[in-house]
């Protein structure tokens, strides 16, 4: 409804952002009229909500074809991007904030804390911008855009899409092991690592055994928040890189006030981010004995 | 030389009035070689025979003192193009669907060029080639116009051209029930029904007011009327209906076009030369621009100093430069405080330095504007009226005499695109000096039309590319004129352009066109501070291809050097 309304105060009108500002004026009257974009706004809403619940998501005004066909591409490439993203990032930022947190205050946690920060202050863009300056245009290893040519094998789509990736990479790294690394810290201090290793195990049993399982919950949370960022969140990444994925799509629909776009994209954003919520509470009680106990008293 | 004149005179005998008028005025001198030639292929001249008369009657070798007059063509340094080979292209990702009724952006009619074709092809000099139209010739008063229709022609599924096509065509856009975008081009000189196909090979064209640059209004300046089956049902995309060099292979939205060469293209000066051509969608400038720099597409349709300035500098890049009538509009309300005295109006224009703006803006690759629609690059514009140029002093001495002598406060409100914030911010500081304190107010493109445009006190709007002057001259200006942002309404201007739409031939146009560039030039609704040239790149690896100032792009000669 939000969203709806928003998009409805967007200014201007439907049939003068598709066809510009110097269209004749009965051009933008007869497409409005074809559109309904005339009617009041309830019966609009009406009309998608109705259409949603039949699984019609109706059809895109300024590319004139049913909204599943721009959406569901769309959402396959966001998906290969933030998966790669992730099969970078997450074991790395893991790794390293673990390795920050055992070595607390010495050397690699320093450069671990203070290399990652700096690399998630810059923003994503800029990180883009720089990559595909070294990568592409100076050592010219990897291609300028992500969009591997139709019919690309994983590996080739891999490769397009690891410029990209990497700047994403970048900008998780820091805060993805900063999580690691605060949670490892206190699992550390916690009691029961006291006990363990009172009872004599050895450090490395402790820490795969205990201090691991318990230190990477607060993790998981941050990382299944980062899903919503990388579906609908990288509209700059995804321009620069010309890659066609759910951040690129909402901004050309916001461009043409293309309103079933519009209300499907973002709530295709909502369901992403609901499910990696979700995906992050059962992985929880997974490692976590005690929310699955508590569940079952 | 006794023989040409006489077989001169014998093409004189056959041709119309006004093409003896025009041969008239290249014989006393009035007008230069080039000009002529442009004229004529606007009257329906052939090429041979203006080349042939141009030469039998003399005149200027060229356009004399213009200046510098960009390339135009394409870069010669790598040699003649081989045939073979797969081009691709990048472009701006067009902004909606594919049909040629709506077509309003730069991406989409650049798609439009590649399997579709118009009757007359206007190229980067402003010369209109005959594409489908053979010919083409006015009535008396240019108020009909009639087009033989080349014959032999196929669409790219096999149905044979007609001129029953053509004026289905015509018919099509000119109906304001069908929401077409040519309306803005065609309304008030062509009604739908106003085309005709009086035979098979034969268009009849009856306007509503004679009009006597027609013609351009069927090229590929008036990008939607790309001829189409008279059976069109509407779905272009599906299957990119034309008659063109290239024909479809496979379109994915959002992301680009392949064709293969039509094996029975009509044109066998113009087959194209590679096996095929890629055209890829970039909605972001600067990743068109990495683009080519990273060699994944050989050619870029168009990009701007703002933004390309890296293309600019890349030894390994060509850029092509077309001259065009492409320009920013500072407009000023002329019914409200405090722009409804002239003089403020004046003291604003006076105070910009505007071939600072050409070069620090556009590296130099833009016209200066003398404040009205007049281009340099159009052959009617009379280049013997004086340059407005900076002075700041007349400035101060103007604001002064309208009572306003210590300045006042003022929004400019325009849009963030290329380089018109910055312009904003340089006329804000150019301002300053007189004492008008601008602010600028940026917003999107939406916000902008919707709540500036028309009432801002103050505003920069952004004009395309027109092969005539008359859209800008009417629009913006006259006082029914539909996107007039200055509100300015003097019926002695709406009389001379009136008089200038109706003028057949260059010497009356230009005539108007002096009176016209005086009043503007006294009156100053709206700043006309350059006129930027279309620019378009590829790598040194590719030649032939064509671009034009509007922005379709002819890739039919355009292949690898090696």
């Amino acid at each position: 409804m939000i969203i709806f309304t928003a998009a409805q105060v967007l200014p201007g009108d439907v049939g003068r952002a598709i066809l510009g500002p110097f269209a004749d004026d009965r051009a933008v009257e007869q497409l409005n009229e074809e559109l309904g974009t005339n009617r009041s706004v309830f019966v609009q809403y009406a009309d998608w909500v109705g259409g949603v619940l039949r699984g019609d998501l109706g059809d895109s005004y300024a590319f004139r074809r049913p909204v599943g066909d721009l959406l569901w591409p769309a959402l396959e490439n966001s998906a290969k991007l933030a998966l790669l993203a992730f099969i970078v990032v997450v074991p790395l930022a893991v790794v390293g904030g673990v390795a920050a947190a055992l070595a607390q205050g010495r050397l690699p946690d320093r450069l671990i804390s203070i290399g990652g920060l700096s690399a998630t202050a810059i923003p994503e863009f800029v990180w883009a911008v720089l990559l595909i300056i070294v990568f592409a245009l100076w050592l010219d290893v990897l291609p300028v855009s992500a969009q591997a040519p139709a019919g690309a094998g994983l590996l080739t789509e891999a490769k397009y899409l690891l410029l990209p990736a990497l700047a994403l990479v970048f900008v998780l790294f820091g805060y993805i092991a900063r999580m690691a690394r605060a949670g490892t810290i206190e699992t550390l201090d916690a009691d029961y690592t006291r006990t363990a290793y009172l009872k004599g195990l050895s450090r490395r049993t402790v820490i795969r055994r205990h201090v691991l399982r318990n230190s990477l919950l607060p993790t998981i949370a941050v990382v299944a928040t980062q899903v919503g960022y990388l579906f609908g969140g990288l509209v700059v990444i995804e321009l620069i890189f010309n890659y066609h994925g759910i951040g690129e799509l909402l901004f050309r629909a916001v461009q043409q006030q293309d309103f079933p776009l519009i209300q499907s994209t973002v709530l295709l954003i909502g369901v992403v981010y609901l499910a990696a919520t979700l995906v992050a509470d059962l992985l929880y009680s997974l490692l976590n004995p005690r929310i699955r106990l508590a569940r079952d008293e | 030389m006794d023989e040409a004149k006489r077989r001169v005179d014998e093409l004189r005998k056959s041709r119309s009035e006004l093409d003896n008028h025009l041969i008239d005025e290249l014989a006393a001198g009035k007008i230069s070689r080039r000009e002529f030639v442009r004229r004529g292929s606007v009257l329906g001249l052939s090429l041979s025979s203006l080349a042939f008369i141009a030469a039998a009657c003399g005149g200027d070798d060229d356009d004399g003192g213009e200046g510098a007059t960009p390339t135009g063509a394409t870069d010669t340094t790598g040699g003649a193009p081989q045939a073979g080979g797969a081009l691709r292209t990048g472009i701006i990702a067009p902004a909606g669907a594919l049909d040629p009724l709506t077509v309003a952006d730069e991406g989409g009619l650049a798609v439009l060029g590649q399997s579709g074709e118009y009757l007359v092809w206007s190229n980067e000099q402003l010369e209109l080639e005959p594409r489908l139209a053979e010919s083409w010739e006015p009535n008396e008063d240019g108020s009909v116009w009639t087009f033989a229709i080349r014959q032999g022609v196929t669409f790219h599924d096999g149905t044979p051209l007609t001129a029953e096509d053509v004026a289905a065509t015509l018919n099509l856009h000119a109906d304001p029930k069908n929401k077409g975008n040519a309306l803005s081009a065609f309304g008030g000189v062509l009604s739908a029904g106003g085309a005709e196909a009086v035979d098979e090979a034969t268009v009849e064209v009856t306007l509503d007011a004679p009009n006597g640059n027609f013609p351009y209004l069927v090229s590929s300046d008036n990008y939607n009327v790309i001829i189409l089956p008279a059976n069109f049902d509407g779905n272009w995309e599906r299957s990119f209906q034309g008659t063109g060099p290239w024909v479809l292979d496979r379109f994915t939205p959002q992301q680009g076009v392949t064709y293969t060469k039509n094996p029975d293209y009509w044109d066998t000066e113009r087959q194209p030369l590679a096996d095929t051509s890629e055209l890829r969608f970039y909605a972001e400038d600067q990743a068109r621009v990495l683009a080519l720099q990273g060699g994944e597409v050989d050619i870029l349709s168009q990009f701007a100093v703002v933004g390309g300035e890296a293309l600019l500098s890349d030894e390994n890049i060509s850029v092509i430069e077309v001259r065009a009538s492409q320009h920013r509009q500072v407009h000023m309300r002329v019914d409200q405080e405090p722009f409804n005295d002239k003089r403020v109006r004046q003291a604003l224009a006076l105070v910009l330095d505007r071939e600072a703006l050409v070069e620090g803006l556009f590296q130099g690759k833009a016209d200066v504007g003398n404040d009205s629609p007049f281009a340099p690059v159009f052959p009617s514009t009379d280049t013997s009226v004086p340059q407005r140029a900076q002075d700041v002093e007349q400035a101060r001495q103007l604001l002064a005499d309208a009572g306003v002598g210590d300045g006042f406060a003022v929004d400019l409100s325009t849009w963030d695109n290329y380089e018109i914030p910055e312009l904003a911010v340089l006329i804000q500081n150019a301002a300053r000096e007189i004492g008008i304190r601008i602010t600028p107010k940026v917003t999107d493109a939406g916000t902008y039309y919707t709540d500036f445009w028309l009432n801002s006190p103050l505003g920069i709007t952004d004009y395309g590319h027109r092969g005539v002057p008359n859209v800008f001259l009417t629009a913006p200006l006259t006082s029914e004129g539909t996107w007039n942002a200055p509100h300015f309404a003097n019926a002695e201007y709406d009389r001379l352009v009136a008089d200038y739409v109706a003028a057949l031939d260059l010497d009356s146009q230009r005539a108007v066109a002096k009176q016209i560039q005086e009043l503007l030039l006294d009156e100053t609704p709206i700043i006309f501070p350059y006129f930027y040239f279309h620019l378009s790149a590829t790598t040194k690896e590719v030649t032939g291809a064509e671009p034009t100032g509007m922005g379709h792009i002819d890739l039919s000669r355009a292949g690898f050097t090696a």
